[in-house]
């Protein structure tokens, strides 16, 4: 046994007390009062991940991103002069979807209904006979949303009136993302999935190590090892309503001979790219649904998306520098992607099982145990904002 | 007038016509439908092979492909789906595949447009 593999303790119980060791009541994972609650205080009010400027190639580039949870679709462009904004997917006139298209390259946007025709920063350009109206064209501009970009990744966040800046939410992790394989990257493989669970039960999945063993027994790979059965992380780091974990890996673990191969063609060519294949892993979790898990060989994201109580949509991506230099990258960047798909496909099949356990009201309470301790503290950071949400509520009514 | 694939790697063209799908989500479906079984058969034919024709397909670059060569590489990616069943899953791949196709692929940097 190697002295790396006997020295591991996985943080200690105390170090760990301030988070609370209460039970979490269920309820917030299936009542539709406490869902609504979470959407108005943290959905409506966070800044939120939602793409990367890659999809953005060139001026006047666009793409249509639809937060179903607050009934919005966002038009998100590249200007001529190269920022990125974010607008609402609407036409002032009658209020109309302007974009029914993904993605595009438009200098313009016409409203299909009245011909309304919009610059793509949002200006009314022209209406016809718009003597009939009673306004001005300088009123009829298309509403903005907040919109910055950190390490490449374009945030929105829906709040109407002035915001925190982006980097100030972030704090320390936005140095940390840029620390992250996410900056630069060109192009991206995706894959979604909707699920019938609450969206913390879904990303509270991808918290924690302890199920790894269990689930993921044949995919779970450097994840676990024999003196760190359940794969715990070395170390967890709390950034405000953020956190990170350190990952702990298996240098002993054994693959398949599919895996050796897609690992062995990926350091090849990360090598050829001057990128260290092994380098570090960071796991970033940013509030309040977004975590970023930025190995060399995987670095990917995942979005969860809340769609009703007990529904959410988890939107995965990894992020390539470059197109697919020779074969042998693009057979890699393939195994790489669908062997993450496949153990997030297994995760998606007991997340589900244990919605229909909570759905079911037959516990009042469930328990995370100090390697959940992600988990936990995004139920704080959460509870936090909904109560303050209700007593600002009732105050009002006072 | 090209082969279905370079001769060197003739032996696998049993399986273009299946494997060979143009994209990753056509793939991933070929996975799907084959079941376990099929899976096996082709990974047992074609894993031997991979590391050479991956060899064979990087000395010539994309950009002196023709169409046997886009259908090799097509074929050889086709074997990644096929491995993760027959030799990733191995008698997990039954279950697996019941709620693996609700993962649904939307972008792919391998999604170029083969001249097969």
């Amino acid at each position: 046994m190697n002295a790396h593999v006997q020295s591991f303790r996985p943080p200690a119980k105390d170090e760990l007390a301030w988070l609370g060791t209460r039970p979490i009541p269920t309820q917030p994972y299936y009542d539709p009062a406490w869902y609504a609650d979470e959407i108005e205080a943290i959905f409506k009010r966070s800044w939120l991940q939602i793409g990367h400027v890659c999809e953005l190639p060139q001026p006047d580039s666009y793409i249509v991103r639809e937060l179903e949870f607050a009934s919005v679709s966002l038009l998100i462009i590249r200007g001529a002069d190269g920022e990125v904004r974010a607008m609402h997917n609407v036409c002032t006139h009658r209020g109309t979807q302007l974009v029914d298209t993904r993605s595009g390259t438009a200098q313009k946007f016409s409203c299909r209904y009245h011909r309304w025709t919009f610059t793509n920063d949002g200006k009314l350009l022209g209406a016809p006979d718009f003597e009939q109206f009673n306004l001005e064209k300088a009123a009829c501009a298309i509403p903005r949303v907040h919109c910055q970009v950190i390490a490449g990744l374009i945030f929105v966040n829906l709040t109407k009136g002035p915001v925190e800046d982006l980097r100030s939410w972030l704090g320390d992790m936005a140095a940390q993302l840029e620390e992250t394989p996410v900056v630069g990257a060109t192009h991206l493989t995706e894959y979604t999935y909707d699920i019938n669970s609450n969206w913390k039960l879904t990303y509270d999945n991808f918290q924690e190590n302890y199920h790894l063993r269990f689930i993921h027994s044949r995919t779970a790979g450097a994840g676990v090892g024999e003196s760190n059965p359940f794969g715990y992380p070395r170390a967890y780091g709390f950034y405000g309503p953020h956190r990170t974990q350190a990952i702990w890996m298996n240098f002993d673990a054994s693959f398949t001979p599919l895996q050796q191969l897609g690992m062995a063609r990926s350091a090849r060519v990360l090598a050829e790219r001057g990128i260290d294949p092994v380098g570090s892993c960071a796991y970033l979790a940013l509030f309040p649904t977004m975590f970023l898990f930025a190995s060399s060989q995987q670095p990917f994201s995942h979005t969860v998306y809340p769609l009703g109580p007990t529904r959410s949509r988890g939107v995965i991506r990894l992020y390539w520098h470059g197109a697919d230099a020779n074969p042998s990258e693009r057979f890699a960047r393939e195994f790489s992607g669908m062997l993450l798909r496949d153990v997030h496909s297994e995760d998606r099949s007991v997340i589900e099982a244990g919605q229909r356990g909570l759905s079911s009201g037959a516990l009042d309470h469930i328990h995370f145990q100090t390697q959940e301790s992600l988990c936990r503290h995004l139920f704080n950071e959460v509870e936090a904002r909904v109560l303050a949400l209700r007593a600002q509520r009732d105050g009002g009514r006072a | 007038m090209s082969g279905r694939l370079p001769p060197a790697f003739a032996e696998l063209e049993p399986f273009v016509g299946y494997w060979a799908a143009a994209t990753t989500a056509g793939r991933a479906a070929a996975r799907d439908r084959a079941g376990p079984a099929e899976c096996a058969r082709f990974f047992a034919a074609g894993f031997p092979r991979v590391q050479e024709a991956l060899d064979y397909l990087d000395a010539k670059g994309f950009a002196q492909f023709d169409a046997a060569d886009e259908r090799l590489m097509a074929l050889v990616l086709g074997l990644v789906h096929a491995g993760l069943a027959a030799d990733v899953q191995g008698p997990d791949e039954p279950r697996h595949a019941l709620t693996r196709p609700d993962m649904k692929l939307q972008v792919s940097p391998a999604d170029v447009a083969p001249a097969l």
